[in-house]
Formats: structure tokens, C-alpha cells, sequence
């Protein structure tokens, strides 16, 4: 039997997998990954379907003005604010923002980071050096500091928040990427396409990159996680959208802090929306890791 | 009596895919001052046996058989017994020396922490003693060498070292799983060197485990060949290398490059690629490989047996016909320049 | 040195020095790592040259060097001609294709993300040779000439063994159709029996596609099967130089010789009747290379003159056989004594 044939009988045994495929079939056995992304898919899909799912408009007046707003009841699950407005239906249409904020913000942050962190990483010398001195004091301020002084420069308003959580976010994803890239460019597979006449783009975007950027994508979803926490937060200082309009679960809690006594529930469900929410992305991003990680790899 | 002796010994892995047949009851035993050699290619089982042995297999590792040493099954010795066997009466090194080492204790401490465990000495007693044993094996400034980290010891050095914590307590047996493999030439051949005087020195068994056939000519009195976890052809070496009677260790033979072939001389490659030991099926392991299989082989899995002397047993159907043993290799001669 | 015209690719006086940098804020330039330290040869066009040595010595570095994955210091190599270090990078990039390089490694040398014919087809790619079909055609051709079973074009590296992992860098380095390949230790990492298959592959393909080769390689049996001539190095330098014959019959140098008895033989009887020389010691570094001939430190030949002052040169000792030895005759005559160290 010659040797293609042996061989080709052995490769017949195995069954196919792809990388991903293989990550894919990990993350699926793992309990908390699949509780994760049930959760976001959930808020997700309340996000989108709003209109459809909220019994009444997010500021629509459904009720009287009230000292006291009333607490949930048969007719309003989760109660009526002081406006008279449904606390369901605002939930569900915050859901919007505040999950977009998350997105935008981690989106930002990774982007911004990706660049900067394959310049370093691919170019090195002095243009590492300089990328990553700024890198450095930009990790030195905590990352909620850091959004605060930036939304302090810009003026307050939802846009300038998701910029500053944004950049705030910018230094762990740069410094994430160079490393990846650093790792994988003195690899053989790397030299081998060099050797081939790979030019630089190639060999960044094709080889390098994709090799790197696994764990880029664990730190997107537990940035996202941090970004709508940070959003609420900047919210409830009162540097948020100042739109009264806008319906988000930090401006939520911001608004009712005060009322936490007397009116617990307009607190509390804002408040468990955001818990939730950041749960789920934190599993999902476990999961992910666990998932990608190349030790796990044969 | 035997020193060390191996009873149908049988270890599988648990892993979520599959269950890995690692080792399938072998048996093999081992005297004083006797040097023994385990060949054969990666995922054979040769290293997993020897850990068995030890009793340092991972956490998901069955294992099943008898392990005789000094009157006791180490098999099934609780682990409070095993650690004074560990490093005391059976020693163990191991192939990479970079990552063996402690980096973060000098290499004195090392050595006389199991000086000092093992064998009770007091501080004193135990850095003389480690001084004496870095002499032994060949370090030059023993005595200032202890204070040194495994860092500052080059790749040799740092082998050299492990033999020397190796052969602290004067052992009863060494296993030696890969020594010389992650070596450059020259420095294996001082390490085999090493090893061949201490042997026969201290009177230690030597289990040398190994791919390199020509290093289990050179050093070992009897030989054991393995593959896909079972023991194919074992015997005296020089029986072995002249009459491989198993179609496995002919293959190997033909196939291995040797510094005195002829210029460009062709290899016979043995076809194919070894066996996944994901599948427990009868038949011989080989057969898929084998020029002489029959149906027979793919049937049946053949035992050991003696062939042409009582040492020499080989587990084979087919064993290989004097007509296709090797020749005794003529002094390869003087080549004219292509 | 006849059939100069010959000769695909020529090496003339290569230095590679790596610079060893230290500081706390600024890195100084404090020393250098001496990799490559003055090496000539030449290959002629579809000989196979043994590049030979132990760690440190070099090889891997020369080898990368020729095809300019790793610039020079100082020295040119030519190619076909030409001179290396002459073209600009896009003309370089043209050059590329006539020479490729294989490498150690199967496990790293193929990027996990790419299945294997995205793998093969990289190089048609890059250079626009071949798209579509008649580029799904050239890759299965590939797979085919290497032994590759049919299907494994969809499949990923790690489901493949290491002797498989390097038929598909192969595979690769035939698709552009090169002159010559540089092998750096290609069967090192695979077990005994695949070696076999992995040698016989090469030697195959060498005479199909009318290859050049230089095989770099720590282990002296395995050039011995493949090899025209052979080039032992030590420590950055070229130690000897000999048709593959002559360098195991007749070593000259006294590394060769230390190298050759080093190397253990599958034969019992063999093995005990051999002459052994050990080396002294171990390995310099090669940032602080001894002075004077490299290998005096360790050498059973070193005699008091010469060896510890002046850098011998390699110099020719008979037909394309040459060493760097001050007393490579009076060793060959027996007038010189080998001597042992007491411990080894």
C-alpha cells in the first residue's frame, strides 16, 4: 500500500473539524456560556422588538403625577414612575440604549485599540515606543476617571459618553493586540509566507491578525460589559444624555436614587436590568475564553 | 531474582472524546547492574510505562497490573509509601533539562533537599555530599557550583545536574526516559558516557527509554521494542540487531540513517503512520503496516514468544524469514567523488 | 575552482551579528551575537549540500541569510548571478520565487486558520500566477506529488501528523517552481519511520523537478543519504568542506572527527569496537567566541602554537576537500595524538 493510501485511510477515521468549529463545539458544552448568551440574545431581541413588546410608549402617560408612584401592580408589572409612565415599558425601550451604548462603546474601544496596537506591534521601534508610553498613562487613571475627565472636556450628552468609555477603553485592547502580534510574527508560518514574497499587508492581515485577534474578541464582549456599567454610571452623575426623551437604565437609576425609600421599584429594575445584562456579556465572554484557548488545543 | 519486574501492566487516559489504550499489558523485567532499553517511536507508550512504574501519571490515567520491586506491588503501595521509593530507590530523568530544573532554587538545594529528605543528613553533611556528586558527574567547581541557578548552567550542565540529583541516594534503579534526546551530538555522547560509568559503578539497573536505536546499541545489555502499547520483539541487543525477527524493528532498522551507510544510499521507509491508540481492536497493532501481515494478524493478536533463543520472544505471526534478515554490514568502503 | 559558472548560488565571506543591547531607559549597542562569522561556499546547480553542525553553530542562520529573511551584516551572496543584496525590494520579491525555504517545525510552519489548500494556493496567490479553477487544479496537482491523500485540501493543519504537516509545506514550496530549497532541519521533529518517507520524498522531488538543495541539518546520518557534499560548521564558521564520501571516510578536521565518532550507530558490534573522541567542555557562546581557531577549547588535537592566536583558514587539502585546521596533515599523518579528557 503506498504511502497516500495509508495515510488516506487514516484521515478517512478522523471526523472534519475547523478551528472554529471546534471552539464553537466548546463553547456549546459549557453551561455558563449557553446561560449567557441566552440572556443577551434575550435582551437583544427585546431591544429590537420594543415597539412590539412594550404594552405602552416610553413616555407615555399612563398614569397620573404622583409623590408617591405606585409599585407594581396586576395592571403595571413593574409599577408607574412619578411621571405616571410604565416602568416595563421604559425597561424595554432602555434596553435600546443601553445596549447600544455597550456596543458602540467596546466597538470604539476595539477598533481604536486594533489600530494602534498593529501599528505597534507590526512597526515596532519607535513608533511601539510612543504608542505604548501614551498607552501607560492612559492605564495609569482608572478607565471610569479617565471616561469622566474625558465627558468633563467634551461637555455632557449620550454622544460624548460612548466617545469617552470609548477611548477609555482604547489602551487594554491596543495593548492585548501588540501582544498577540509580537507573539505571532516571529512564527515559522510567518517567515514561511515571507519567504513565499508575502508583503506586509498580507502577511498582517491574512497570517498575523488572524492569529492574534482571539483574544481581542474574550476582552470586546467583557468590555462591553464594563462600557454599560460605566455609561449608567456617568449617567447617574448626571453627565448623560440631557434629552429627557431618552430613555436609559442608568439615567433610570440616576433620576430615582433619591426615591430609593418610598419608591424602591424605580431603582431596582433598572438597576437588575443592568446587573443582568452585564452578567450575561461576563458569561459569554468566559465562555469565549475558554473556548479560544489555545492550550486547549492540540 | 529480578530486580524490577513489570507484570502485565495496562494504563488508559480517560478523555472526553475517547478512551487512550496508552499501554496494553506489557511485561518485562529488570536486574542489577543491568542496563535495559525501551525503544520505539513517540505515542508508543515507552514513557508512559516507566511513569506507571513511578506512579506519576496524570490524574485521568487507569491503571492496572503488578509492579514488583523489593518485595512490594508499587502499584498498589498508598502514595505516603511510594514517595520514600520516589527518588530514594527508583530515580527518574527526564528528557529536557530546561524545564526539569526548580529556576528558582539553586542547584545545591536541590540536590541536598532530597539528601536530606531521603537519606536524613544534616546541612553540612548534605552540601559535601552534593559537591561529591557534581564531581561525579563531570562539573567542574563542584563546590561553588551549588550556589548556582539552573540558569547559569548550559544545556549539558543542566543534564549533567539532573543525573546527579538522579543518582543522590544511590538508587537501586535509574530511568532514564529520553536523556540525550534534546542534546546536541557531541554533549550525548559525554552524557551516555556519564551514565555507562555510573552504572556500572553503583551496580544501578538502567531502563534507558529512547527512539535513537543507535544509542540502545551502544549502552544497553537487552532490549525491548514497542509499539501502539504493547512490547512487539524483546531480547539481548546484539540478538536483536542481528536477527530482528519482528517485521516492526527490521522496518526500523531499514529505515533508520546511519553515519557508515553508503553515500546516497536509499532508505526503506516503513509505510503508513503509527497506530491511533484511541481503538482497542484485536489483531496486531502493526498489521495495517506490515509486509508479512496475513489474516491472521488482523485477526489474532499475536503473544510473545521465544524465537531462535529462549531470550529472544517476539509477538508475531510472521516473524521475519532468514532470508530477509539483514546482512552483517562489510566496512563501508572508500568512495569515489560523484 | 572549476564549473564556477555552475554554480546557483555562490556565498562569499557571509557575517551575520546579531547586537546585544542593554540599558535601562536606551538600549546600547554592548557586544554581538557572532551567528555568522565569515562563511564562503558555493552550491552548483542540482547538487544537494549538507549543512551541517550543533547548535550555535550557524546554519539556520546561513541558511536564512540566502534567501534574505534575514539581512547580512557584511558578505554578498549571489544567485544565479546575481547579486542578492543589488535589488530593490519588488525585484527581490520576483527573485523569491526561485527560492524557497522549508522549515523544522511542522507544527509552526503552517498558520492554524488556513486549511491546507488555502495553504498551498498562498503562493499562486501572492504572485497572481493562478486563480479559479485552474488554480483548484494546480493545488490538487501539489497534494497529489507529495502523497497527500484527496480531501485534505478542506482540512486544517492540526488534523494532520507532523509527516503530513511537512508534505504540505512542501507542497507549498513547489507551487512556484524553484530552483533551490533550502531545507532547514526538515525531519528533525518527526519520528524514525516517517524520517524515511519524509528523505525519499525529497530526493524524489529533486529528481522530477530538477531541485537544488541544501539541507541544514544537526543529525550527520541523515546527509549522509542525501547529500553530494557536505559542510560541517562550528560556532559561525565553516570547519570542512568535502564530497559526502570523502567527509565520513577521511574527516580532516578534527570536529568532524569528534563528530562522526559522536554519533551513535544502530549496530551493537559496531558500537563496541568503535574509537571514540570526546570533546572537552561544552559550547562557547557565540557573543564571546574563543580566540584564534574557534575550536581550540575543546580540541584533543590542540597543540601549543597557533591554535589559540591565529583564525585558521580553510584552505584546500585535496580534491574539493577543504578544513581549517593549522595541523590537519600532521593529524592525518599520525603525528599528532588525540587527547582525551579525564572525565568526559
Amino acid at each position: 500500500m503506498s504511502v497516500a493510501q495509508a495515510e488516506a485511510r487514516e484521515l478517512e477515521l478522523e471526523d472534519q473539524s475547523g478551528l472554529w468549529r471546534d471552539a464553537f463545539d466548546r463553547l456549546r458544552r459549557n453551561p455558563g456560556a449557553i446561560a449567557g448568551t441566552v440572556i443577551i440574545a434575550g435582551f437583544a431581541a427585546i431591544a429590537l422588538l420594543a415597539p412590539a413588546l412594550a404594552p405602552h410608549g416610553p413616555n407615555e402617560q399612563v398614569g397620573g403625577l404622583a409623590a408617591v408612584p405606585p409599585g407594581p401592580s396586576t395592571d403595571f408589572p413593574l409599577g408607574l414612575d412619578q411621571q405616571g409612565r410604565d416602568v416595563l415599558s421604559r425597561i424595554i425601550f432602555g434596553a435600546r440604549l443601553s445596549l447600544l451604548v455597550g456596543v458602540v462603546s467596546a466597538g470604539v474601544g476595539l477598533s481604536l485599540g486594533l489600530v494602534l496596537g498593529s501599528l505597534a506591534g507590526y512597526f515596532g521601534r519607535w513608533i511601539d515606543s510612543i504608542i505604548m508610553r501614551v498607552m501607560d498613562l492612559m492605564l495609569a487613571v482608572p478607565q471610569f476617571l479617565l471616561a469622566l475627565a474625558i465627558v468633563t472636556a467634551l461637555g455632557p450628552g449620550l454622544i460624548q459618553i460612548m466617545f469617552a468609555v470609548g477611548v477609555a477603553n482604547v489602551p487594554q485592547f491596543a495593548r492585548l493586540l501588540r501582544g498577540g502580534i509580537l507573539a505571532q510574527r516571529e512564527s515559522d508560518y510567518v517567515l514561511a509566507a515571507r519567504s513565499l514574497g508575502a508583503p506586509g499587508r498580507r502577511l498582517l492581515l491574512a497570517h498575523i491578525l488572524p492569529n492574534s485577534v482571539a483574544p481581542v474578541i474574550v476582552q470586546g464582549t467583557l468590555a462591553m460589559a464594563t462600557a454599560i456599567i460605566d455609561v449608567a454610571g456617568l449617567s447617574f452623575l448626571g453627565l448623560g444624555p440631557a434629552d429627557p426623551g431618552l430613555t436609559e437604565w442608568g439615567k433610570m437609576v440616576a433620576e430615582n436614587a433619591g426615591r430609593l425609600e418610598s419608591a424602591p421599584h424605580l431603582v431596582l429594575f433598572p438597576g437588575f436590568a443592568i446587573v443582568i445584562s452585564v452578567l450575561g456579556l461576563n458569561l459569554v465572554g468566559d465562555g469565549l475564553r475558554e473556548a479560544l484557548d489555545p492550550k486547549l488545543k492540540n | 531474582m529480578a530486580l524490577l519486574s513489570i507484570d502485565d501492566l495496562e494504563v488508559e487516559f480517560e478523555t472526553r472524546r475517547a478512551t487512550i489504550h496508552a499501554v496494553n499489558r506489557i511485561s518485562f523485567s529488570l536486574d542489577s547492574g543491568e542496563t535495559l532499553g525501551i525503544v520505539g517511536e513517540s505515542g508508543c507508550g515507552k514513557s508512559v510505562s516507566s511513569l506507571a512504574v513511578l506512579g506519576i501519571l496524570p490524574a485521568n490515567a487507569r491503571v492496572a497490573g503488578r509492579v514488583e520491586f523489593a518485595g512490594d506491588d508499587l502499584l498498589a503501595l498508598p502514595d505516603s509509601k511510594m514517595r520514600a521509593v520516589r527518588g530514594r530507590d527508583i530515580s527518574m530523568i527526564f528528557q529536557d533539562p530546561m524545564t526539569s530544573l526548580n529556576p528558582v532554587l539553586t542547584v545545591g538545594r536541590q540536590i541536598t533537599e532530597t539528601l536530606r529528605k531521603h537519606l536524613r543528613m544534616d546541612a553540612a553533611q548534605a552540601d559535601e555530599e552534593a559537591a561529591r556528586l557534581l564531581e561525579r558527574v563531570g562539573i567542574a567547581d563542584a563546590r561553588n557550583r551549588l550556589r548556582d541557578y539552573p540558569h547559569q548552567f548550559s544545556g549539558g550542565m543542566r543534564q549533567r545536574v539532573m543525573i546527579a540529583m538522579a543518582i543522590s541516594c544511590r538508587p537501586k534503579v535509574l530511568i532514564a526516559d529520553e536523556p540525550t534526546t534534546a542534546l546536541d551530538v557531541t554533549l550525548q555522547a559525554q552524557i551516555l558516557e556519564v551514565l555507562r560509568a555510573l552504572v556500572a559503578e553503583e551496580r544501578m539497573g538502567l531502563i534507558l527509554i529512547t527512539h535513537d536505536l543507535g544509542v540502545v546499541a551502544g549502552l544497553c545489555e537487552r532490549t525491548i521494542v514497542m509499539y501502539a502499547g504493547r512490547i512487539v520483539e524483546s531480547g539481548p541487543t546484539r540478538e536483536l540487531f542481528a536477527r530482528p525477527r519482528h517485521p516492526y524493528t527490521l522496518g526500523l532498522l531499514k529505515s533508520v540513517p546511519r553515519v557508515d551507510a553508503r553515500a546516497k544510499e536509499r532508505l526503506v521507509p516503513i509505510p503508513g503512520t503509527p497506530r491511533d491508540l484511541r481503538s482497542l481492536e484485536a489483531g496486531c497493532a502493526f498489521a495495517p503496516r506490515c509486509p508479512y501481515a496475513t489474516e491472521r494478524s488482523r485477526a489474532e493478536t499475536p503473544q510473545l514468544r521465544p524465537i531462535d533463543d529462549l531470550e529472544h520472544r517476539v509477538a508475531c505471526w510472521n516473524p521475519v524469514p532468514d532470508g530477509d534478515l539483514p546482512p552483517s554490514r562489510p566496512p563501508a568502503p572508500v568512495e569515489e567523488e560523484r | 575552482m572549476t564549473g564556477e559558472a555552475n554554480q546557483l548560488v555562490r556565498v562569499e565571506d557571509l557575517k551575520v551579528y546579531f547586537p546585544l543591547r542593554s540599558g535601562l531607559m536606551f538600549d546600547r549597542h554592548v557586544g554581538d551575537v557572532k551567528a555568522v562569522d565569515g562563511v564562503t561556499f558555493g552550491v552548483r546547480r542540482g547538487e544537494t549540500l549538507g549543512l551541517v553542525g550543533e547548535s550555535g553553530c550557524g546554519k539556520t542562520t546561513v541558511g536564512r541569510s540566502i534567501l534574505r529573511l534575514i539581512e547580512p551584516t557584511a558578505g554578498k551572496v549571489e544567485f544565479d548571478g546575481v547579486d542578492l543584496g543589488s535589488l530593490s525590494k519588488a525585484e527581490l520579491r520576483t527573485m523569491r520565487r526561485r527560492m524557497q525555504m522549508v522549515f523544522q517545525d511542522p507544527y509552526s510552519s503552517l498558520n492554524p486558520r488556513q486549511n491546507v489548500g488555502a495553504i498551498v494556493a498562498e503562493p499562486f496567490k501572492i504572485h497572481g500566477i493562478a486563480s479559479g479553477r485552474e488554480l483548484e487544479a494546480r493545488v490538487q496537482d501539489l497534494l497529489d506529488v507529495v502523497g497527500l491523500p484527496r480531501g485534505a485540501g478542506n482540512r486544517y493543519p492540526h488534523e494532520f501528523s507532523g509527516g503530513q504537516r511537512q508534505r504540505i509545506g512542501l507542497a507549498r514550496v513547489l507551487a512556484l517552481n524553484p530552483d533551490l530549497i533550502v531545507a532547514d532541519e526538515p525531519v528533525s521533529a518527526l519520528d524514525v519511520s516517517i524520517q524515511a518517507q519524509i528523505i525519499n520524498l525529497l530526493e524524489d522531488l529533486q529528481r522530477e523537478f530538477d531541485l537544488t538543495y541544501i539541507f541544514i541539518a544537526h543529525d550527520l546520518a541523515v546527509v549522509r543519504h542525501i547529500s553530494d557534499r557536505i559542510a560541517v560548521m562550528y560556532l559561525g564558521a565553516i570547519a570542512e568542506i568535502a564530497p559526502v564520501g570523502k567527509l565520513y571516510a577521511d574527516p580532516l578536521h578534527p570536529y568532524t572527527k569528534a563528530l562522526l565518532s559522536a554519533v551513535p550507530i544502530p549496530d551493537p558490534e559496531v558500537e563496541r569496537s568503535r574509537e571514540r573522541i570526546i570533546l572537552w567542555g561544552d559550547l562557547p557562546s557565540p557573543a564571546a567566541p574563543p580566540p584564534g581557531c574557534r575550536f581550540h577549547t575543546r580540541c584533543p588535537y590542540r597543540q601549543e602554537t597557533r591554535c589559540d592566536t591565529e583564525v585558521p583558514p580553510l584552505r584546500v587539502l585535496d580534491i574539493g576537500h577543504s578544513a581549517a585546521c593549522h595541523w590537519a596533515e600532521d593529524i592525518k599523518a599520525g603525528r599528532i595524538e588525540p587527547r582525551m579528557p579525564a572525565v568526559p
